[in-house]
């Protein structure tokens, strides 16, 4: 039974690190593209694909607040890898906040130029 | 044969099996369960490491893993990554302190992978709703092709 925990603990340091040595690579070196991730796309009928892109103020704070959870779990488990975590609850607030915001202002940019359009064209 | 190692890797965990059932010395049930065992963990480290090795080599693209379907990367993929693989290695070392699996998985997981699948489900929604006629590049143009073009925004690479 011991040779098979430890080759369980082996089997899961190897796929688990693989397969985030592969991802994290494949992030550095671009073969995972992450252009473009801090900026939204927007309605814009003057386009002549019916949208535009802009610098987003959502995707920044949400990707800092990702950062920060992530981080800060990691950090407890290290600290005792005794058992899961218990995450405070402003930190779980703050990041649904986080992620309100951003989906608010993706809906904005994305749906709102489309609501004015529609009323536009009803509207003489 | 369209995969052949998985084929072998199949028949590779089976005469493992049997290795163990017929020469390891035992009583009859402890040998069942250490054959199963051990034919598991052979089965799933063979699979995991030839999908693994797939996606190193190129052979299996995840190129557009993060790909939004107006083309750039998406931050709601891109956050599910990040705290699937920050809980995936926090059950590793949880289990690998303890010896056990922690039972019951803490609420707090699940919120976090919640929020974030949810935060990823309405994004998709927003952006199928929100850009209807934006077109993907022609396949082949950089990998970043979502599949159709046109109808609803929302086509494939999902």
């Amino acid at each position: 039974m011991r040779t098979l925990a430890t080759l369980a603990y082996w089997e899961g340091v190897i796929l688990l690190g693989g397969f985030l040595g592969v991802v994290l690579w494949k992030l550095l070196t671009g073969g995972i593209s992450l252009e473009q991730l801090l900026e939204g796309d927007a309605s814009d009928p003057n386009s002549a694909d019916g949208c535009s892109t802009y610098v987003s103020g959502g995707r920044t704070q949400l990707l800092g607040a990702t950062l920060f959870a992530a981080g800060y779990y990691v950090l407890q488990v290290i600290h005792n890898p005794k058992q899961f975590p218990t995450l405070p609850t402003e930190l779980v607030g703050a990041l649904a906040g986080s992620q309100a915001l951003y989906l608010g202002g993706k809906a904005r940019a994305l749906l709102l130029g489309r609501l004015q359009q529609f009323f536009n064209r009803r509207v003489p | 044969m369209k995969n052949p190692e998985f084929v072998l890797s199949t028949i590779l965990a089976i005469v493992i099996t049997f290795v163990i059932a017929i020469w390891v010395p035992g009583e009859g049930t402890v040998k069942v369960k250490l054959a199963i065992c051990y034919a598991g963990l052979v089965l799933l480290f063979l699979f995991g490491f030839l999908i693994l090795a797939g996606i190193a080599s190129g052979k299996i693209d995840i190129g557009t893993l993060l790909a939004e379907s107006g083309g750039g990367a998406s931050m709601s993929r891109f956050q599910l990554l990040i705290f699937t693989f920050v809980i995936g290695l926090s059950f590793f070392l949880i289990v690998v302190s303890t010896g056990k699996f922690p039972d019951p998985i803490p609420t707090g997981v699940m919120t976090l992978l919640g929020i974030s699948a949810t935060t990823y489900g309405v994004s998709k929604g927003i952006q199928a709703t929100g850009m209807p006629g934006k077109a993907a590049p022609p396949a082949g143009n950089g990998g970043q092709g979502n599949g159709g073009a046109g109808d609803g925004g929302q086509a494939g690479g999902h």
